[in-house]
């Protein structure tokens, strides 16, 4: 049985998204929430195996939640179901530890294919979220290298994971990529899968680095 | 300099003591006249009395003495009077034209009798005395009261002897008597008359001009050294007073002590001037120097007046050494820091110098009076030289001011014109940024309510073609957001997106793809309405692909130089021809060609039955 929480403000789309789920995992317990308050409520009340959020919510923003559930319940997973399909909106969720996401705009056929595969450990990753990947570990690279801090073990990219960031950036598909490198469909998931974790420890760690230079862990 | 001045004029040395003469004689002087025709009385018999009479005392006890006869010993304390008895024979080369007597120097008065009858006065014989010591005096002696012989002249003399008087040349006193033909003797009246009380008079209206000008000069353009300089001049000229002002009403003793006193301000503004000059200012100095504006005058009073005259040639001294510390100084400074100028004020410094030390000389006695004096002249002169050096550098401190002035302009004009760009830049970018606030909140609006609703339809419609309808009018309404809010695209990042989508979605629906594309050799960016209405053309054809080509094989070709061309071909059966000769519009061909066009480029459609399709589209970079 899967769990799942449904974070979306809107009754009709919660309603069909609530359709789309059971149809992937026909045997779900399904939780719905509406906004970000509820949905916080639910995470700290119970476990779950999957959680669909919608970014834009009345009180607040779905990444908040993606935030709290990575916090309280790491194996859960978080899939972002969006209207955004732009960097802008995605990667700050996928910074919180997002391991998907979904434009709501796609066919019901498209997002069940989309969800399962998400499901199935294949997030998807789109070219222009690759190069704010890249971007992002560039200029953490660069503030280490400026900082002589060295860097945190675990977040740094492999040069295979960082090959496959470059090749989906240049808007080559991610089936593709595993022709060219002659790799498996399961090992590039498996690289996707990596940089989504990575992404999110070493925004994690930056955070609390950022928390620490501003004063607000303090030593007693 | 200015006190070289001082000390020169006050104290006009005397003529050197001739050889001796005898005593009575009446002899030519062979000397100063080449022809017999004018005698010079070089011994008298005098009487001196505590106070002036109306005529010789017939009572009185003569003692000989040689002429020029100085008073340097105090006696009485008020008006001294002294009878000289001088005895002559009409000289013989004299002719018969009218005689005369000459006095070259009488300080300060004399009366003149000649054979008992009083000839001459010049002037009040008691307090206040006229003071005659700079004008010589003439005398016409009436051929009637000429005897054949010997003839009498009995001279009274009125004056002050030397400790009480400020400056040697006021001290009494009578010099040598000749006597000659008038027209001869009025030459040499004149002539000393010119020197001693015209020329002065010259020299003083000129420096007070001067000194007028320049403090006009200091009050227009605030240089305090001009003003100290001005004063300087004028006080100068104020002090000549003294040699052709001879009825003062003033007591002899107040006199004396205000014309010594007067030269401590003037040699005061001069120290001023000198030191503002090198741009010394200092408080303390000034108090000092000003100072000694009271403290002077009341040592010379407290001096008492039997001692005047070395209190006033002290203080005269004390004042010479200031100056001439300052003068050193600034030519010092000058060399350090205006070479240009220290030849000329050098120069003008030695003058100033040398000319002091001929007048130290002179009244040392060490060196013979001449008849005209240097130091009179030669400061004054210098004085002049000085003004106009310093007018010289006012207008060049002018000019200077005028051409910085003008660069000042040039850059006020230069400034303000860029701050104008810089406002319109600003103004620019505010425009922007308020402009990229609202393309915001228009497309968080659009997202939420009419995003929101046709994502309504889209999943909600039971009719495929309505939600397929809806969801077209999403992403139609997803880009249009972009357009409006979007940022210029990178050119690379663009064909990276498109590529991803159109061989996905060509790989979902089966057909093989081709995507070649040259990156472009520069960076170079897509304004985001390109970007969208690009976006659109390519999904339109490779939709249309899709559903309608039937084609299972497409080539795409991106190419990037002056300007961006896509060209998309594909193996299908081709798009038919309507009847009018036009493509099919239900394929967008139209919505295709309408966008190229608002783009400025263009968009090529070739398509026959069994050819394939070939779009060509051509955007301007």
């Amino acid at each position: 049985m899967t769990r799942i929480l449904l974070l979306e403000d809107l009754p009709e789309i919660r309603v069909w998204l609530k359709a789309l789920a059971l149809q992937v995992f026909p045997d779900a317990q399904i939780t719905e929430a509406a906004r970000v308050h509820d949905a916080r409520q639910q995470i700290s009340a119970q476990r779950f195996d999957l959680a669909l959020i919608d970014l834009g919510l009345p009180d607040g923003s779905g990444v908040d939640v993606v935030s709290a559930l990575r916090e309280q319940q790491p194996e859960a997973q978080s899939v972002v179901v969006t209207i955004h399909d732009d960097d802008d909106h995605l990667f700050p969720a996928l910074q919180a530890g997002a391991f998907g996401y979904l434009l709501k705009e796609q066919s019901r056929e498209q997002l069940g294919e989309q969800l399962r595969r998400i499901s199935a450990g294949e997030p998807p990753l789109s070219p222009s979220i690759a190069r704010r990947v890249i971007q992002y570990f560039a200029a953490q690279a660069k503030n280490h290298f400026r900082e002589a801090e060295p860097l945190m073990p675990g977040v740094t990219l492999t040069e295979r994971e960082n090959e496959v960031l470059l090749r989906v950036a240049k808007g080559f598909t991610l089936p593709e990529i595993g022709v060219q490198l002659n790799l498996s469909r399961h090992t590039i998931a498996d690289y996707v899968k990596q940089i989504y974790r990575k992404l999110n420890v070493s925004s994690r760690a930056e955070a609390a680095l950022e928390a620490q230079r501003l004063g607000l862990f303090r030593r007693n | 300099m200015l006190l070289g001045i001082a000390l020169a004029g006050p104290a006009r040395a005397q003529a050197p003591q001739p050889a001796d003469a005898p005593a009575g004689a009446v002899q030519a002087d062979d000397a100063g006249r080449e022809d017999a025709s004018t005698v010079t009385l070089r011994s008298a018999q005098v009487l001196t009395l505590p106070a002036p009479t109306p005529a010789p005392p017939a009572d009185g006890v003569y003692a000989p003495v040689s002429l020029p006869d100085d008073w340097t010993l105090a006696s009485t304390p008020g008006l001294q009077a002294v009878w000289y008895r001088l005895e002559f024979e009409r000289p013989v080369a004299a002719g018969d034209g009218p005689l005369a007597a000459y006095v070259p120097r009488v300080c300060f008065n004399l009366e003149l009798h000649l054979n008992g009858v009083l000839l001459h006065r010049g002037g009040r014989m008691t307090e206040p005395v006229t003071r005659n010591c700079y004008h010589a005096q003439l005398v016409a002696l009436p051929a009637s009261l000429l005897r054949e012989g010997v003839n009498r002249l009995d001279l009274q003399v009125v004056g002050f002897p030397l400790p009480r008087v400020a400056a040697r040349q006021r001290a009494g006193g009578l010099s040598e008597v000749l006597v000659g033909p008038q027209e001869l003797l009025r030459e040499a009246y004149e002539s000393a008359l010119f020197w001693n009380v015209t020329v002065p008079q010259a020299i003083a209206a000129t420096l007070l001009l001067i000194g007028f000008v320049m403090i006009g000069l200091s009050w227009v353009r605030r240089l305090r050294y001009l003003l100290y300089f001005g004063l300087a001049s004028a006080g100068w000229a104020l002090l000549g007073v003294r040699l052709w002002w001879r009825d003062i009403p003033l007591p002899h003793g107040s006199l004396e002590l205000l014309t010594a006193a007067a030269f401590v301000p003037v040699a005061v503004c001069a120290l001023l001037f000198v030191l503002r000059y090198c741009d010394v200012r200092r408080r303390a100095l000034d108090v000092l120097l000003w100072g000694q504006c009271l403290a002077m005058p009341a040592a010379l009073w407290l001096a008492g007046p039997e001692r005047l005259f070395v209190a006033a040639s002290s203080v005269y001294a004390i004042l010479a050494v200031e100056v001439a510390l300052a003068v050193g100084f600034y030519l010092v400074h000058a060399w350090r820091h205006r070479r240009a100028e220290f030849w000329f004020m050098g120069f003008i410094s030695l003058c100033g110098a040398v000319a002091v030390a001929i007048e130290v000389a002179v009244q040392g006695q060490l060196v013979p009076l001449e008849s005209v004096h240097v130091m009179h002249f030669a400061l004054p002169v210098l004085f002049v030289a000085l003004g106009f050096r310093l007018v010289q550098r006012f207008a060049q401190a002018l000019d200077a001011a005028e051409s910085a002035r003008q660069q000042l302009e040039h850059r006020v004009r230069e400034i303000s014109a860029d701050i104008e760009r810089n406002f319109a830049h600003l103004a620019e970018i505010r425009v922007e940024q308020v402009a990229e606030k609202e393309r915001k909140r228009i497309a968080a609006d659009l997202h939420d309510d009419l995003g929101a609703k046709l994502l309504t339809i889209v999943h909600t419609s039971t009719d495929e073609r309505i939600s397929t309808l809806a969801r077209e009018a999403l992403e139609e309404m997803r880009l249009s957001v972009r357009g409006i809010a979007g940022k210029p695209v990178q050119l690379t990042d663009a064909l990276a997106d498109w590529r991803a989508e159109v061989v996905s979605r060509l790989g979902e629906a089966g057909v093989e793809v081709d995507w070649q594309s040259s990156d472009p050799e520069a960076p170079r960016t897509l304004p985001a309405r390109s970007y969208v209405q690009t976006t659109r053309v390519l999904r339109e054809a490779t939709s249309n692909l899709i559903k309608h080509s039937g084609a299972t094989r497409a080539i795409y070709q991106c190419s990037v130089g002056d300007d961006f061309r896509l060209v998309i071909r594909d193996n299908g059966r081709g798009i038919p021809l309507e009847l009018d000769g036009k493509l099919d519009r239900g394929h967008g061909m139209a919505s295709m060609k309408a966008r190229a066009k608002q783009m400025q480029g263009q968009c090529l459609v070739e398509s026959g039955p069994g050819y394939g399709t070939v779009i060509r589209l051509t955007l301007p970079l």
